[in-house]
């Protein structure tokens, strides 16, 4: 039993790793969401092509290739990066091109009369938008963000390819050491499922916040 | 009224299409400073459009509107009249208020943030002057007790008093009714058009009311529009449309509406 409790330590370091790259990455992604969401519903073509290329690339692509282009290919034109930066990159703009989706169907979700409503009051297009459209829109996004982000913690495990220490990777140090395979491996997949269910049950607390007093509900 | 009045809304020759619909066909009217304007007429007949023109939710497709003076879809540049800017037309918004058929309250804002969320951004006033000048509004249309509710806590009529206590907060020249009075149940109507009464008495605003509400647009207004296919078809004093309608079409649809049940 000794054995093992050395090995748990590596298995914490790695889902320390893990935790850091999902919470990062959802950083990156969802500012690129609103970046991609937003452009694509811009009134100017330039913005909406290059929002467009954007979440058509990298929804079109495999975020293993992308991944390995960030690390190994970036470095090729000057840019060098550590395995974290090329993972937290390749994760956030991956998943932020899902996300920018979720953007734009959120904010055209919300009814013609808000909009209206911001013009009879006055409001310009960008106060319109950041006071009255995007809140209510946010709150429709909520849910498929926490699928997003569920997607995003599970995709963290690639960045084991490319010698980032993460749950995966260390689960596979253990195995290689301790030649048992069914141990670590059981470990790490109930830790990646607890993360989920954090990560699912953050959301669903945020929503409920959020929502509170749109039903009706007494506040 | 004297006659040295200048109109404050002047239309001259609009028009508007929906697709191959023609909605307006160069339509002219004119509204005086103060006065409280009736638009009836059959669904369709284009009365609703006419607020929305001019509240700028539609662009007309030929014509000229001055509102106050000056032109609304139109900006004057050395002597030529080019079309409006955005700039221009935010700057004519102020002159003017609306109020949904439908209320379109903020629901994820509390009735005074409903109320002071507009006079906050868009003429700079601080947080504690807003909320001041909303609890008046709020108090003056009786809703100064539900300031911290959410709109989905309140009944049909006391949405629609908020959201006539949101377009007063900017303080606009002219007040645009659309069917106000309509999504609400019957017992709730009446306290929406007491708060028109009130408004009538205690401020000097040009009211135009889109309404089915032949009873109230009998006693409330200076004069009544009669519409049908994108015109005027007949105005004149509430009594002259009401009892003693010129035109058959005019005669033809408050037939049909004192049918319906409506008191005339």
């Amino acid at each position: 039993m000794t054995q093992w409790s050395g090995y748990l330590g590596l298995i914490v370091q790695g889902a320390l790793v893990t935790i850091e790259l999902t919470l990062m990455g959802s950083v990156l992604a969802l500012i690129m969401a609103f970046l991609a969401g937003m452009g694509r519903l811009s009134r100017f073509f330039v913005l909406r092509a290059l929002a467009t290329t954007y979440i058509e690339f990298f929804r079109g692509t495999s975020i293993f290739v992308q991944l390995f282009f960030a690390y190994f290919v970036l470095p090729l034109i000057g840019i060098e990066l550590t395995p974290l930066q090329a993972g937290v990159l390749a994760l956030g703009l991956n998943v932020g091109a899902y996300a920018a989706e979720v953007v734009r169907g959120g904010v055209q979700s919300i009814g013609r009369e808000q909009h209206e409503a911001c013009v009879a009051l006055n409001l310009g297009r960008w106060q319109g938008m950041r006071h009255v459209i995007l809140p209510q829109a946010f709150l429709v996004m909520l849910p498929t963000f926490g699928n997003n982000a569920i997607e995003l913690l599970k995709a963290t495990s690639v960045v084991s390819l490319i010698s980032l220490a993460d749950l995966t990777f260390q689960a596979q140090v253990v195995r290689a050491q301790t030649g048992n395979t069914m141990v670590p491996f059981t470990t790490i997949l109930v830790i990646y499922f607890i993360l989920a269910l954090l990560l699912s049950w953050g959301v669903r607390s945020l929503e409920r916040r959020l929502a509170r007093g749109l039903d009706g509900v007494r506040v | 009224m004297s006659a040295t009045t200048a109109p404050i809304i002047k239309i001259d020759g609009i028009s508007k299409s929906f697709g191959s619909f023609k909605v307006l066909d160069g339509l002219s009217m004119q509204v005086m400073p103060r006065e409280k304007l009736a638009l009836i007429g059959p669904s369709g007949s284009g009365k609703t459009t006419i607020l929305r023109i001019l509240m700028t939710l539609e662009r007309i497709d030929g014509g000229h509107i001055q509102i106050d003076g000056e032109q609304l879809y139109h900006m004057e540049r050395n002597g030529q009249l080019l079309p409006a800017d955005e700039r221009h037309l935010a700057k004519m918004r102020q002159k003017t208020g609306m109020v949904f058929q439908l209320f379109n309250l903020f629901p994820h804002k509390s009735v005074i943030d409903n109320v002071t969320l507009a006079p906050m951004l868009t003429k700079g006033m601080l947080r504690a002057a807003a909320e001041k000048r909303a609890m008046e509004l709020l108090d003056m249309v009786g809703m100064a007790d539900k300031a911290k509710a959410m709109p989905a806590q309140l009944s049909g009529g006391q949405k629609q008093r908020v959201a006539i206590a949101r377009a007063l907060a900017l303080q606009p020249k002219i007040m645009l009714f659309d069917e106000v009075t309509s999504a609400l149940d019957p017992e709730l109507v009446e306290e929406v058009l007491n708060v028109l009464w009130r408004l009538c008495a205690e401020t000097d605003m040009t009211m135009l009311l889109v309404t089915h509400e032949m009873g109230f647009a009998h006693d409330f207004a200076d004069r009544v529009l009669f519409f049908d296919r994108g015109k005027i078809v007949e105005e004149g004093k509430p009594d002259e449309i009401f009892r003693n309608p010129k035109q058959e079409r005019t005669q033809g649809f408050l037939k049909k509406i004192i049918a319906a049940g409506h008191r005339v």
